[in-house]
């Protein structure tokens, strides 16, 4: 009986703590493949390029937790950057100016998603594809499909390194999400995400103001996109049409790989999406690493995302049925 | 009233439809010449300075052009031509999507017997007829290689070479791609399996797998970039460790690309790049224009001609004397942009 006890508790830890056990399961796969992906720096490498969209997955969780879904941030990315590209190249701005003016616009955005789910009430998913189309129509308009460079001075934040030891990117990623934990975990307003997404009536019965929470979560969302694009453009060095294409679905696969409910009401920031983000840049740089053929890797990284999530999925359904008690009739 | 209100909005959103389309079966032009000059996103300098001379050069003959942007999305793109058909266009432009989307599209035109014209992309097959006018992506790529692999032969050690491949979707990485290793199996004593990092055409994918690359394989030193557009990134990779250095310094990476854009040839001026392949961009706008307006004019509905642009590569050794045919220069210089 006791052992039976101890298996239970050992497979409960397993199972809550898979995503750990899949990106470890995945780094020792990758470093078997190829030994110098053992490296810190190699870690060091996957974190940096997985901050911008670790960043735009963190404001993604905040509209998952609520039942939504965003399919817009990549073109807020590309609108938001172009929108602060445009005002340094016409205004000389400096590097905090361009970014109070590229959160804005994800700002003006992400309010944009808000009213039209919110108070015109059409659904999450037809209402931010129509700002993906519309948002990237916008920012084609303003730039003329054409690339724009960023100066130096916005590059350089990109490559640098706090203290000469963590490269800002990762630094950046960091502060986000502890604000996001802080937010969810430690303030009034992060509990009502989850209860509005758990079960929106119930909250709304609870006297939750169900609107504004999930306007919030729209906004969050938004900026962070902004955030994440201003992030990426420091160390691409540009923006071109196809910035922030596909980002969407990457953000989504990072939250959900990190244990989000697309259905709203479950999982965690940290570790989840950390784990998520970084799993989604590790698979990438591991198979270029482990110098795969260049023709499998879409393949290759489509099947580990989806064994991920259909792993994940399997266990969220083992753990409500090892939690559920059971009441024996004699 | 009330009841009408619904009648009269349908009867004017019916008369609107209508007037509309009255209006897009009239010809664009009224006795003018029309084109349509269907691309894709303006993403890099080259098709920039492409759109640019080509529709400059059409507006100054008093031909017409109907601009249509894609986006990107092949289906967008044959719809833009199938409305252009539509409107009575004399002649279409395409820089298409893929090859794929290129042949359906020409099949479009074939079918309407209106001339058609692809620039700069090639179509999967020559099944159907059109006016193709594509740069030899292979030859140059090998010739540009070739001269990197002479300066790496000079060195006297054995070279861990690395390509930065494009789109595998895309007919011009491959060949590319091809060039690379023709040049490369030459010299199989000086080369150690070459290390291939996708880049899909993004700058973000490129500065992940090339760091990832670099971090695994410290020893690289000889780089080609299949367009010149990665450079940005390439820097940014090279640079915090140490090899984004001129020729003649220790660490200075064998660097070459292809495109012939501004960047490269000031990279080549500050001896950071060795050689870049050039598409002659001028010439193939202006041969795309001359076989199309040829067409029109003799009456030619389905005009079937395959014009090469033999390009050429820009080396160290021969910048001065060749840098006035290079696109990117021209550009930069703002020298007069006459075709061959």
């Amino acid at each position: 009986m006791n052992m039976t006890a101890q298996k239970n508790r050992i497979l409960l830890a397993a199972l809550r703590n898979m995503p750990i056990i899949l990106f470890v399961g995945l780094f020792l796969c990758f470093g078997v493949l190829a030994p110098d992906f053992f490296r810190y720096q190699s870690i060091e490498n996957a974190v940096k390029q997985a901050s911008y969209v670790g960043i735009v997955a963190v404001g993604m969780a905040f509209v998952l937790l609520t039942g939504g879904i965003d399919l817009s941030v990549g073109s807020n990315m590309y609108l938001s950057t172009v929108v602060a590209g445009l005002c340094i190249q016409r205004f000389a701005l400096s590097p905090a100016a361009a970014f109070v003016i590229c959160i804005g616009a994800g700002f003006t955005f992400a309010m944009t998603n808000a009213f039209i789910v919110t108070r015109l009430r059409v659904v999450p998913f037809i209402a931010t594809l129509a700002t993906l189309v519309a948002g990237r129509g916008l920012g084609r308009m303003l730039s003329q499909s054409r690339a724009i460079s960023f100066p130096e001075t916005i590059t350089r934040i990109g490559s640098a390194r706090l203290f000469d030891v963590v490269p800002y990117p990762i630094v950046l990623f960091a502060l986000t999400l502890l604000a996001a934990w802080i937010m969810l975990h430690r303030t009034q307003w992060g509990r009502q995400i989850y209860a509005v997404g758990y079960n929106l009536e119930s909250a709304r019965k609870a006297g939750i103001n169900t609107v504004r929470i999930r306007a919030i979560a729209y906004v969050v969302c938004g900026v962070f996109a902004s955030f994440g694009g201003f992030i990426s453009v420091a160390q691409l060095g540009n923006v071109n049409a196809g910035f922030g294409r596909g980002s969407e679905f990457d953000a989504i696969a990072a939250a959900v790989l990190g244990g989000i409910s697309l259905f709203g009401g479950i999982g965690s920031i940290f570790p989840g999406v950390l784990l998520g983000a970084v799993m989604i840049q590790l698979v990438s740089t591991g198979l270029v690493s482990a110098k795969v053929d260049l023709y499998l890797h879409s393949m290759i990284s489509a099947l580990i995302i989806f064994a991920a999530v259909a792993i994940d999925s399997h266990r969220t359904i083992l753990l409500k049925k090892m939690q559920q008690r059971h009441i024996r009739i004699e | 009233m009330r009841k009408l209100r619904p009648i009269l909005l349908l009867a004017l959103l019916i008369l609107t439809v209508i007037f509309n389309c009255q209006c897009s079966r009239q010809p664009a032009g009224q006795g003018q010449t029309v084109i349509c000059f269907a691309f894709q996103d303006l993403e890099t300098e080259y098709w920039v300075a492409a759109h640019k001379a080509i529709t400059e050069t059409l507006r100054t003959k008093g031909i017409k052009v109907l601009e249509r942007n894609g986006h990107q999305d092949a289906n967008r793109q044959l719809e833009q031509v199938r409305d252009a058909i539509a409107q009575g266009v004399d002649g279409i432009i395409i820089i298409p999507q893929d090859g794929e989307s290129a042949l359906t599209i020409i099949g479009e035109a074939n079918c309407a017997g209106t001339p058609i014209a692809v620039f700069n992309r090639p179509p999967a097959n020559n099944s159907r007829p059109a006016v193709v006018v594509v740069a030899d992506n292979e030859k140059i790529a090998e010739e540009t290689v070739r001269y990197m692999v002479r300066t790496a032969s000079e060195l006297n050690r054995r070279m861990k070479p690395l390509i930065l491949v494009g789109d595998l979707g895309d007919q011009n990485a491959i060949a590319r791609k091809q060039g690379f290793y023709n040049a490369i199996n030459e010299r199989p004593e000086l080369f150690e399996k070459p290390i291939e990092v996708p880049t899909k055409w993004d700058p973000a994918t490129t500065l992940a797998n090339l760091e990832a690359a670099m971090q695994v394989n410290p020893g690289v030193d000889f780089i080609f970039t299949s367009s010149d557009f990665l450079y940005p990134q390439i820097k940014a990779v090279l640079e915090p460790l140490g090899k984004w250095k001129p020729i003649g310094d220790s660490n200075h990476i064998i660097l070459g690309g292809l495109d012939g854009d501004s960047t490269a040839y000031r990279l080549m001026e500050q001896g950071l790049v060795d050689a870049t392949g050039v598409q002659d961009l001028f010439f193939e706008a202006h041969a795309v224009m001359d076989a199309l307006l040829e067409a029109i004019e003799n009456g030619q509905k389905t005009p079937d001609q395959w014009i090469d642009d033999p390009g050429f590569a820009l080396t160290q050794a021969n910048m001065e004397q060749k840098r006035n045919d290079m696109w990117g220069y021209r550009v930069l210089a703002d020298l007069p942009k006459a075709g061959k």
